[in-house]
């Protein structure tokens, strides 16, 4: 169940293309969709499979991924009611932490992509907020229904937040990080995002 | 005159025995005669697995307060629930509906954000997270894997 529910998450990462076109895309799916066909191509890239350059299609995929997500919004909304207690340094520093913890966590797993396919099943928007339907197709045929949350900054449509069959990526980490600082102090989660950050290093 | 006053005695009294099951009836009834106290704010969820009126709403565990009327709007369940005046939402906060036990009755857990930006009554909670159907997630993954 764990398991299914990481690669659920790792799929929803690794945005894949869309085969099917929808029926009405807004800007929100318009702009969600090119990342996803970006990201696709270069998975798919036979240039970038040589493990030889897997560093190099890594950080083309993250840096692609960088550009449709807000990292800010995603630490601030994590940390919760703990982001206003913390200065402007440690913001930065948390959000980089935050950043490299979910990429670790999923974009590691890039090779892992079977050729899953995704379906655009709409979008409901709201002044500056949307959010963006679509069910991830995997070789097994199952479907797993994801949501993209984006918010609108400037021109850009930005994901702040990814629900997995409901489940929300932003909750999870909200309740984990606050058991944390209930218990112990916000020094003690930055040790722990770095220990964890030092120890899995590819 | 003697007459007169044990009739009013009795007439008082009926009068609060009245009163006393009124009151005991809207209590133990969870209804709201004297219109709601506190703020509405609304959510909006795909499934609301069950929800039912006067389901608890709970902040880190704690009941703060309780749904007030429940609708389906565009296939979906629009919920709005009444909380004190003094329990403030902020406006990243996110709603999920949650069960007590592994089959037991649904509740809204809120929790709560970071943003200055409050939540005004008659707001919405933009984030949600529906019930999670256990029956269809093991289907999901266990027909999932024969093919």
């Amino acid at each position: 169940m764990n398991r299914n529910f990481l690669l659920s998450m790792v799929s929803a990462f690794l945005i894949i293309l869309g085969t099917w076109a929808p029926a009405m895309a807004g800007e929100p799916t318009e702009q969600i969709k090119q990342t996803t066909a970006k990201t696709l191509s270069m998975l798919t890239d036979p240039n970038l499979k040589n493990p030889a350059r897997a560093q190099e299609r890594k950080q083309t995929v993250s840096r692609t991924i960088d550009e449709r997500f807000d990292w800010e919004e995603l630490a601030r909304r994590s940390l919760a009611q703990h982001w206003a207690q913390r200065t402007l340094d440690e913001k930065k520093e948390f959000i980089q932490l935050y950043r490299d913890l979910l990429e670790r966590t999923y974009l590691n797993k890039v090779q892992d992509y079977s050729g899953e396919t995704v379906r655009y099943e709409g979008e409901s928007a709201e002044s500056d907020y949307a959010t963006v339907k679509v069910r991830i197709l995997t070789s097994k045929n199952t479907e797993i229904p994801v949501d993209y949350r984006v918010m609108k900054k400037g021109n850009n449509w930005l994901v702040y937040d990814i629900s997995i069959e409901g489940v929300s990526l932003v909750n999870n980490y909200r309740s984990q990080f606050n058991s944390i600082l209930q218990k112990s102090t916000y020094q003690e989660l930055v040790k722990k995002l770095k220990d964890k950050s030092l120890t899995e290093k590819p | 005159m003697r007459k007169f006053d044990i009739e009013l005695a009795v007439g008082v009294f009926l009068l609060v025995g009245i009163i006393c099951l009124g009151y005991l009836s809207i209590r133990l009834g969870k209804m709201e005669v004297f219109g709601s106290k506190g703020y509405d704010i609304q959510a909006v969820f795909i499934n609301s697995g069950g929800l039912k009126n006067g389901s608890d709403i709970v902040i880190a565990g704690v009941g703060v307060g309780r749904v007030k009327t429940i609708t389906l709007e565009n296939y979906q369940a629009q919920v709005v629930m009444n909380l004190p005046w003094d329990i403030k939402v902020q406006e990243d906060a996110i709603a999920l509906i949650r069960t007590k036990g592994l089959i037991g009755e649904k509740y809204i857990e809120i929790t709560p954000g970071g943003s200055d930006k409050l939540i005004p009554p008659g707001g919405k909670i933009r984030d949600t997270q529906p019930a999670v159907d256990l029956e269809e997630l093991i289907s999901k993954y266990v027909f999932g894997k024969i093919q």
